[in-house]
């Protein structure tokens, strides 16, 4: 199986990128830890200060690796494995690692006060919640309405026919994990609609791209007008520092991710990843997402009544998606391949791209 | 003759008996709480088979739903068979929800379709076209429950089977099935509990009449052998009868025994009696030819409370002995011609014959000697003086006879005298009846006899002689060795 995994890894993904490595604390420190992760920095690195400020016996180092990417790399290095930590917001490859036996248990009381649809056979735990949203750039919408959902989107595209060719921006689905995992969330959640949506892309020349934040960067320098289906927590932050980017919650409904965690099995250093899950889920750690604007906290959505940093739209339209084996469903050989046999017809790109 | 305790026992002895002694109760809630004990476990065995049974039961529901909708999307498109994993079956399986879930997909024609590849589809029970079949087996380092299903392929340009395994780890059945036992064996216990407390209440409340007839029983006065008038619950009445039974014949025992020392008193002061009067009379006699009949007549009184004194001495003897004294092997030949040679010459002054006939040379039997000889003492004396009282010009015989017979040795004191009637018969041998007032004896010759047969297991019977007379016959058992029979 693994055989056809990585197969799989040489088809679909670009090659690995020789991912450099941050270091954070003291060089000298006597314990290391190998933290391997979809975050960006810029919502990372006062989270990894803050614990190595902590811990100063503790050194990170931090490997910035794109979510599909992280997936291989955990399982081809099952048996000896680099990271002590894995973090990702692809939900679906992280439950798949627990289900296949690539991952241990941990437990501590950070882990036990997380609620039950917060974490998976005490194997993977998710420290914060990641809405889905659109941006657009606020300078072309000058005259014209903001679309609020789908189909306020939908019908924009049409309208404005040949000014948002070649301006709109969304995950490649074949690069990127959490782009794959939002792509068939939406055509579970509305089949139809997300039909329309690839329709519409396909015919106005959509720009795929690997990551949320270079979907966010050609927002905001007016390349394109719009980005479907990027992180929140990048959004909103940049939303925050560019006056020209808006991020929309789509009213009609919203996905909701949550960035999880894992040990792989063999990690060299769990004990040092236990301590850095368990400052994720601590209050400490909770609370400076949620004052540093960095991500949205596992336990914020408690306290409604806080200065909430990172608005949410109605919760009746939030679609959470269950960290359980329904996760599983979206990466069935089959499905995936003819999934993105169908995104790829319906986008117009060919499979060599 | 009564039985006395061996030696009297002291208050030590006995509190040491009183702790040493099984307790009724003890045994009633040891048996009481082992059988309860024993139920709960078995009870709790029973559980825990059927929990983990009714676990699988209701997971292999999930685990079938599972596998159909899958069946479900398994289609074919431009010749091949494909198959679309519905995310409405891993919603199913989410139900389980800490279990890991796998799954396969393969076709007789093209092999792997989709799932995991290195999956187990091979079925473990024998393969049934359509039909679902579930069974353990291990993937990837656990204990998997399989739902496994093959199928021909019904679309019309299709050929062969497709094959659907989905197998989720067995966290959730254990869960499940630990959670009903452990409320079923809460449940158990707890009755189980309940049961024994409720034993050793109702093994207080059974035995408490046992108690009242007891404390009844102690308070009594001496004397008091009136029969208990206690009410009692029906299973104690058998008891209550056997007790005012049992005192019913001490009572009567008491009553013969005082019978027994005022005749014997009788015997005793009527002898003396007569003999201060007749020694009075020799003295106040002038004749010495009177006086010498006066004093003859007393040697004759004196020989007659004699004899009743041993009479009475001897029984004391013989019944100290058959209690005290352990029997051995002896012949009872021997007894016999001991006692024929003593009473020979006394017999012989009285004017009566006897003769021993003697069938066997030895006759081995367990007994004691003296017991028997005093036994034939008895018969004798017996036999001769009812011979007396036959007037007969020929002189008088008495036979004294062993002879052999199977599996006993029959001892015969034959006499020709005036015999016993049948009403009598049926009476002389309990204790101080005496046949006839009559002739000098205790009364107690018999009873005694009657005794020291028993002790002997030897049975006694009195038949009439031919013409006339009695014939008193013992049957003792032959000693067997042991292994012969």
């Amino acid at each position: 199986m693994k055989a056809r995994l990585l197969m799989l890894l040489c088809c679909l993904s670009f090659p690995i990128q020789a991912a450099e490595t941050l270091w954070f604390g003291e060089a000298s420190a006597p314990r290391q830890l190998y933290i391997h992760s979809t975050l960006d920095m810029s919502s990372f690195r006062p989270l990894l200060e803050r614990f190595v400020g902590r811990h100063p016996d503790i050194r990170i180092g931090y490997v910035d690796v794109n979510t599909q990417e992280l997936y291989y790399r955990t399982v081809s290095e099952s048996d000896a494995p680099r990271a002590s930590l894995v973090l990702s917001s692809a939900m679906d490859l992280q439950l798949k690692l627990v289900n296949d036996g690539y991952t241990q248990v941990y437990q501590s009381d950070e882990t036990e006060r997380l609620p039950s649809h917060a974490k998976w056979r005490d194997e993977v735990f998710a420290f914060s919640y990641e809405p889905v949203v659109m941006m657009v750039n606020k300078n072309a919408f000058a005259e014209r309405e903001v679309p609020r959902d789908r189909q306020e989107m939908l019908s924009y595209i049409r309208q404005y026919d040949d000014s948002v060719t070649g301006k709109l921006g969304t995950y490649d689905i074949r690069q990127s994990g959490v782009g794959y995992l939002l792509a068939s969330q939406d055509a579970r959640q509305a089949d139809a609609t997300w039909g329309r949506i690839l329709e519409a892309f396909g015919s106005h020349q959509v720009r795929t791209y690997c990551c949320s934040s270079d979907i966010i960067d050609d927002v905001a320098s007016g390349k394109l007008l719009l980005g479907y289906n990027l992180l929140g927590s990048y959004a909103a932050q940049r939303a925050k520092q560019d006056p020209a980017l808006e991020m929309v919650i789509p009213q009609d409904y919203t996905l909701m991710l949550m960035r999880t965690a894992l040990i792989p099995k063999n990690a060299p250093n769990r004990d040092e990843a236990g301590a850095f899950l368990d400052f994720l889920l601590s209050d400490a750690g909770q609370a400076l997402m949620r004052s540093e604007e960095l991500l949205y906290p596992i336990h914020g959505q408690r306290q409604a009544s806080d200065e909430v940093a990172f608005p949410l739209g109605p919760t009746r339209t939030i679609r959470t998606v269950d960290l359980d084996q329904q996760l599983l469903v979206g990466r069935d050989l089959i499905k995936q391949r003819r999934f993105i046999k169908s995104w790829e017809l319906a986008l117009e790109l060919s499979s060599e791209d | 003759m009564w039985r006395r305790s061996p030696q009297p026992r002291s208050v030590l002895e006995d509190s040491l008996d009183y702790v040493h002694s099984p307790s009724l109760r003890g045994r009633f809630i040891v048996v009481g709480a082992f059988t309860i004990g024993l139920i709960a476990m078995i009870a709790i065995k029973l559980v825990f088979d059927y929990s983990e049974r009714l676990a699988d039961i209701s997971y292999d529901r999930l685990l079938r739903s599972a596998l159909l909708q899958i069946d479900e999307n398994v289609g074919q498109s431009q010749g091949e068979i494909s198959v679309d994993i519905p995310w409405s079956a891993f919603a199913t399986l989410a139900q389980a929800s800490d279990d890991r879930v796998f799954y396969k997909v393969e076709s007789s024609d093209q092999g792997f379709i989709t799932g995991y590849h290195d999956l187990d589809a091979s079925p473990l029970l024998p393969v049934e076209q359509g039909t679902v079949q579930f069974f353990d087996r291990r993937y990837s380092g656990e204990i998997m429950r399989f739902a496994w299903l093959e199928r021909y392929m019904t679309e019309p340009d299709a050929s062969g089977t497709v094959r659907i395994v989905v197998a989720h780890t067995r966290l959730s059945r254990e869960a499940m099935a630990t959670s009903i036992t452990q409320r079923a064996v809460h449940l158990i216990a707890l009755v189980a509990l309940v049961s024994i407390v409720l034993i050793v209440i109702g093994s207080q409340l059974v035995l408490r009449p046992l108690h009242r007839i007891e404390q009844q029983l102690e308070d009594r006065t001496p004397g008091d052998l009136t029969p208990l008038t206690l009410k009692t619950p029906r299973e104690t009445y058998h008891l209550k009868m056997v007790i005012n039974h049992f005192m019913e014949r001490l009572q009567t025992n008491l009553a013969e025994l005082e019978n027994y020392t005022s005749n014997a008193a009788h015997q005793l002061r009527t002898p003396i009696a007569s003999l201060k009067a007749l020694a009075e009379n020799a003295r106040d006699i002038g004749k010495p030819e009177e006086q010498r009949a006066a004093l003859e007549k007393i040697i004759g009184q004196c020989e007659a409370l004699s004899d009743t004194v041993n009479f009475l001495l001897n029984q004391a003897v013989v019944s100290h002995r058959l209690q005290s004294q352990n029997m051995g092997l002896i012949d009872l030949v021997q007894p016999l011609q001991e006692s024929c040679r003593a009473q020979a010459l006394a017999a012989f002054r009285k004017g009566v014959m006897l003769s021993f006939e003697q069938e066997v040379e030895s006759a081995t039997i367990v007994g004691d000697t003296m017991a028997i000889e005093q036994m034939m003492q008895n018969l004798i004396e017996n036999a001769v003086r009812y011979s007396l009282l036959e007037e007969s010009s020929t002189p008088h015989e008495v036979v004294v006879r062993i002879v052999p017979r199977p599996n006993i040795y029959r001892v015969e004191v034959i006499d020709y005298g005036v015999g016993i009637s049948d009403i009598d018969k049926e009476r002389v041998f309990e204790r101080f009846y005496r046949g006839r007032y009559d002739i000098t004896g205790s009364g107690v010759g018999l009873s005694m006899v009657k005794d020291i047969a028993d002790y002997h297991k030897a049975s006694i019977q009195l038949q009439d002689t031919q013409p006339q007379g009695t014939t008193v016959i013992v049957d003792f058992p032959v000693y067997e060795m042991m292994g012969e029979q």
